[in-house]
C-alpha cells in the first residue's frame, strides 16, 4: 500500500572527523510510523536531523549523499531550509516550549509562514492543532498562560501541536517520551497512532515496547550503520541479523 | 583512625570552613561599614549650608532704578552700595577695619542674593526685608563645628574680633542652616560655600548619554553577531580573546587614545562632554559586549531548535526567540558598565576634564566637569570647605551608582524567564 515518502541514499554523515553515519540507505513510508531503534550514540538522532536539515545549525557537521523527499533531493545546499521545516516538523527529547503563552507557541509557526492573516483563522489553527494534540479539553480556558506553566507530558504534546501547526508532511520525534512518567507516555502513543493517518512520523526511541506499540516500520542503527530495517513485526519476532536479536533481547544495549 | 575519629575530623572540616568563610564576611563588611560611615560622617554636612540672616533696606539714593523696573534693568544695576550698607550694620562695628573684616563674614555672592530678592518683588524700594545671605566658608565650617576656635590667632583664619561678631549672631538667633541649594544648582568655584556639583552632575549626565548612544547598540549587534552568526573559526576566537583582553585595559590607555585621536588629530572641542563620552564608549563597550553575550549563551539551544524546526529562519528564531530572553541580563550587563563609566576618572583627566569650569553646560560640547573629576578636583583643594564638598560628592556618586545597580539586578530578577 504504503509510498516512499523519503528515501535517503548512501547518506554519510561527519562530525569533523569523525563518521557519525555510514552510508544509510533507509525508506520512509507515507502515513507510517516508522522507528528508529539501537543503543546511545548510534546515530538514529543524526540521522533525523537530516531530515528537516537540523545538523545544518552545527558548524563542524557535513553530510554527504541524498535524502529525497517526493523525489527532491532535500540535502542540496540551494534547498531553502525554511520551507523544508515547514514541510517537516520536529517534536524534541525535553519538552521545548517557548518561554511564552500556549497560544503563542502554536500561533508561532503559522504567523511567520504567513498562514493564518486574520486572528479569527490563527484562533482556528491554535484550537484545531490543539484538538490535533489531544489538549485542548486541557487548556481551552488558559490559552494565555505560559506554556511552561504546563505538566511535562501537556508541554510535550503542546510541542507536538507546535508542530502540526504549520500542517507539515512529515514529523520527526526525537525519543519524545523520554522525559515523562507513563501515563503521559501512554497519552503521546495514543496521539501518534491518531497522527499517522495524516502524517509520516519517523521516531526515535530506546523502547523496544514502545516501538512494538506505535510503528509499522523498524529500522536497527549501530555505530552508525543500519543494520537492519524491515516490518516491525518481523523485526521483532524474527529478525535477520544477529546484533538485532541481540539488541531487542536485551544482550547488550 | 577508627570510623568515629574520622567523621569528627570531617565535621571539624566543614566547622573550620564555616568560621572562615563567616569571618571573611564579617571583615568585608566591616571595611564597608568603616568607609561609608567615613563618608557620611564627613560629607552629610555640605547638604546644609550656614546662613546669616539679615535685614536689607533698599534705600534709593543707593541705586540708579525705581520701584516696578524691568528684568534687564535690575540685572544691570549696581548693587554693591546697597549691599555695603546693610551688612556693615550687622554688627556695630568701630572703623573701617572692622567693617572689612565684618563683610569677610559674608559669601562673595552677597550682592547676587541681595539683586535675587528684588528681582523677586521689584518693589523693595523704601522697604526693609529680611534676608538669609550665604556666610562665608569660615564662618559655616565654624558653624558646622569643623573648625578648632581654640587655636591661636595668628593660625587662624578667623580673626578674635570675627569670633566676637560669629559669637553675638548665635546670641542674637541670627545664625542658621538652610538646605544648600548651591550645592546642587551651581557649577565649581573658587570659594567652597559657593561650589556646587550642577556642573558636574549635568556633564556626566551628558557623557554618559552619549557612552550609552554609542556603546549600546554597537555592543548588542556586536554581540548578537559573535554569538549567534558567526561562524566559529579562528578569526573570531582572536576577536573573542581581544574583546576580553580590551576589557582588561587600563582606563588611562583609553585616555591617552582619546587624547591623540579625538583631541590631537580630530580637533573635537577638549575638556567636553562628548570627548568623555565617547572615550567612555570606547572603554565600556567590551565590557558590555561580555555580558550580553553571556546573557545570549545562557539561553537554552532547545529554545533555537524549537524556533528552526518550525521553520523559522536563523534570523527569526534569533530575533523573536533568542534576543526577547537575552535582553534583562544584556539590559543589566549595559547598566553596569554604564555604572561603570559614571565612576571612571583617569580617562577624563586625560581629556581635560579636570578644567577649571564654573559654568554650567547647556550642550555636550561646552567645556564642563563630571562627578569623579569633581571629587578629585576638590580633594586636592586647600579650603576646608571642600573637604566637606567631596565627600558629599562621593556620597551622590555612590547614591547613583547604587540606583544603577539596584535597576540592573530588578531587570534580571524581574524579567527573567525561567525555563524547565
Amino acid at each position: 500500500m504504503s509510498n516512499v515518502k523519503i528515501k535517503s541514499k548512501n547518506l554519510n554523515v561527519y562530525y569533523g572527523d569523525k563518521q557519525a553515519l555510514f552510508d544509510v540507505n533507509l525508506d520512509l513510508n507515507e502515513k507510517e510510523v516508522t522507528a528508529l531503534i539501537g543503543p546511545s550514540g548510534c546515530g538514529k538522532s543524526t540521522f533525523i536531523r537530516c531530515i528537516n536539515r537540523m545538523n545544518d545549525v552545527i558548524d563542524i557537521c557535513k553530510v554527504t549523499g541524498n535524502i529525497e523527499m517526493d523525489g527532491i533531493n532535500i540535502n542540496d545546499k540551494d534547498l531553502d531550509v525554511v520551507s523544508l521545516r515547514e514541510r517537516v516538523g520536529m517534536v524534541f527529547q525535553k519538552p521545548n516550549p517557548f518561554p511564552k503563552s500556549i497560544y503563542d507557541n502554536i500561533s508561532y509557526g503559522p504567523k511567520i509562514h504567513g498562514k493564518g492573516e486574520t486572528k479569527s483563522e490563527l484562533d482556528q489553527i491554535v484550537e484545531n492543532s490543539l484538538k490535533k494534540s489531544a489538549l485542548w479539553e486541557e487548556v481551552k480556558d488558559r490559552l494565555e498562560e505560559p506554556g511552561t506553566s504546563l505538566s511535562g507530558g501537556q508541554q510535550q504534546r503542546l510541542c507536538i501541536a507546535r508542530a502540526i501547526s504549520v500542517n507539515p508532511e512529515v514529523i520527526l520525534m526525537d525519543e519524545p517520551c523520554s522525559a515523562l512518567d507513563p501515563i503521559a507516555t501512554a497519552k503521546i502513543e495514543e496521539l501518534i497512532d491518531e497522527l499517522k493517518k495524516t502524517y509520516t512520523i519517523v521516531i526515535v526511541t530506546h523502547s523496544m515496547a514502545q516501538a512494538v506499540r506505535v510503528s509499522q516500520k523498524t529500522g536497527f542503527f549501530h555505530l552508525g550503520k543500519l543494520i537492519e530495517v524491515g516490518k516491525t513485526e518481523k523485526i521483532f519476532k524474527n529478525p535477520d541479523n544477529k546484533m538485532t536479536q541481540d539488541y531487542i533481547t536485551g544482550r547488550f544495549g | 583512625m577508627t570510623k568515629e575519629e574520622r567523621l569528627k575530623k570531617r565535621h571539624q572540616a566543614e566547622k573550620r570552613f564555616r568560621f572562615y568563610g563567616i569571618t571573611s564576611i564579617f571583615v568585608a563588611l566591616l571595611f564597608v561599614v568603616i568607609l561609608v560611615q567615613n563618608i557620611f560622617s564627613k560629607g552629610s554636612s555640605a547638604f546644609k549650608k550656614t546662613v546669616i540672616t539679615t535685614e536689607v533696606f533698599f534705600d534709593q539714593e543707593l541705586l540708579e532704578i525705581q520701584n516696578g523696573a524691568s528684568q534687564e534693568e535690575i540685572m544691570d544695576a549696581d548693587f554693591y552700595d546697597i549691599m555695603i550698607e546693610n551688612l556693615i550694620k550687622a554688627y556695630p562695628a568701630k572703623d573701617r577695619d572692622e567693617e572689612d573684616e565684618l563683610l569677610k563674614l559674608f559669601s562673595g555672592d552677597a550682592e547676587i542674593e541681595i539683586k535675587k530678592a528684588f528681582l523677586n518683588d521689584n518693589n523693595l524700594i523704601g522697604k526693609t526685608i529680611t534676608l538669609d545671605l550665604t556666610a562665608s566658608d569660615d564662618i559655616d565650617q565654624l558653624h558646622k563645628g569643623n573648625y578648632p576656635r581654640d587655636l591661636p590667632e595668628e593660625r587662624r583664619r578667623i580673626s578674635d574680633f570675627q569670633l566676637v561678631i560669629y559669637d553675638y549672631f548665635v546670641e542674637n538667633k541670627k545664625i542658621s542652616k538652610n538646605f544648600n541649594n548651591y550645592f546642587f544648582n551651581n557649577g565649581d568655584s573658587r570659594d567652597p560655600e559657593l561650589a556646587g556639583i550642577g556642573g558636574a552632575l549635568v556633564g556626566s549626565f551628558y557623557s554618559i548619554l552619549i557612552c550609552l548612544l554609542l556603546a549600546f547598540p554597537v555592543a548588542v549587534l556586536a554581540s548578537i553577531y559573535l554569538e549567534e552568526f558567526a561562524p566559529k573559526n579562528k578569526i573570531t576566537d582572536f576577536i573573542e580573546i581581544n574583546i576580553n583582553n580590551l576589557a582588561a585595559v587600563p582606563s588611562i590607555v583609553y585616555g591617552l587614545l582619546a587624547l591623540q585621536i579625538l583631541l590631537a588629530t580630530i580637533q573635537l572641542p577638549r575638556s567636553t562632554p562628548l570627548v568623555a563620552g565617547i572615550t567612555l564608549a570606547l572603554m565600556t563597550l567590551p565590557r558590555i559586549i561580555i555580558p550580553c553575550r553571556a546573557s545570549l549563551k545562557a539561553v537554552p539551544p532547545s529554545i533555537r531548535e524549537g524556533a528552526l524546526a518550525v521553520g523559522a529562519s536563523k534570523f527569526q528564531s534569533v530575533f523573536h526567540h533568542v534576543v526577547p530572553l537575552a535582553l534583562p541580563g544584556t539590559l543589566s550587563g549595559t547598566i553596569i558598565g554604564l555604572a561603570q563609566a559614571l565612576g571612571e576618572t583617569a580617562p577624563l583627566i586625560l581629556i581635560g576634564m579636570v578644567a577649571f569650569v564654573v559654568d554650567i553646560p547647556s550642550s555636550p560640547v561646552d567645556p564642563s566637569s563630571s562627578l569623579p573629576v569633581q571629587v578629585y578636583l576638590w580633594s586636592e583643594s586647600a579650603e576646608r570647605g571642600f573637604v566637606e564638598k567631596t565627600s558629599a560628592t562621593i556620597m551622590m556618586l555612590l547614591s547613583f551608582l547604587i540606583v544603577m545597580n539596584f535597576i540592573a539586578v530588578y531587570l534580571r530578577q524581574k524579567f527573567e524567564k525561567r525555563w524547565n
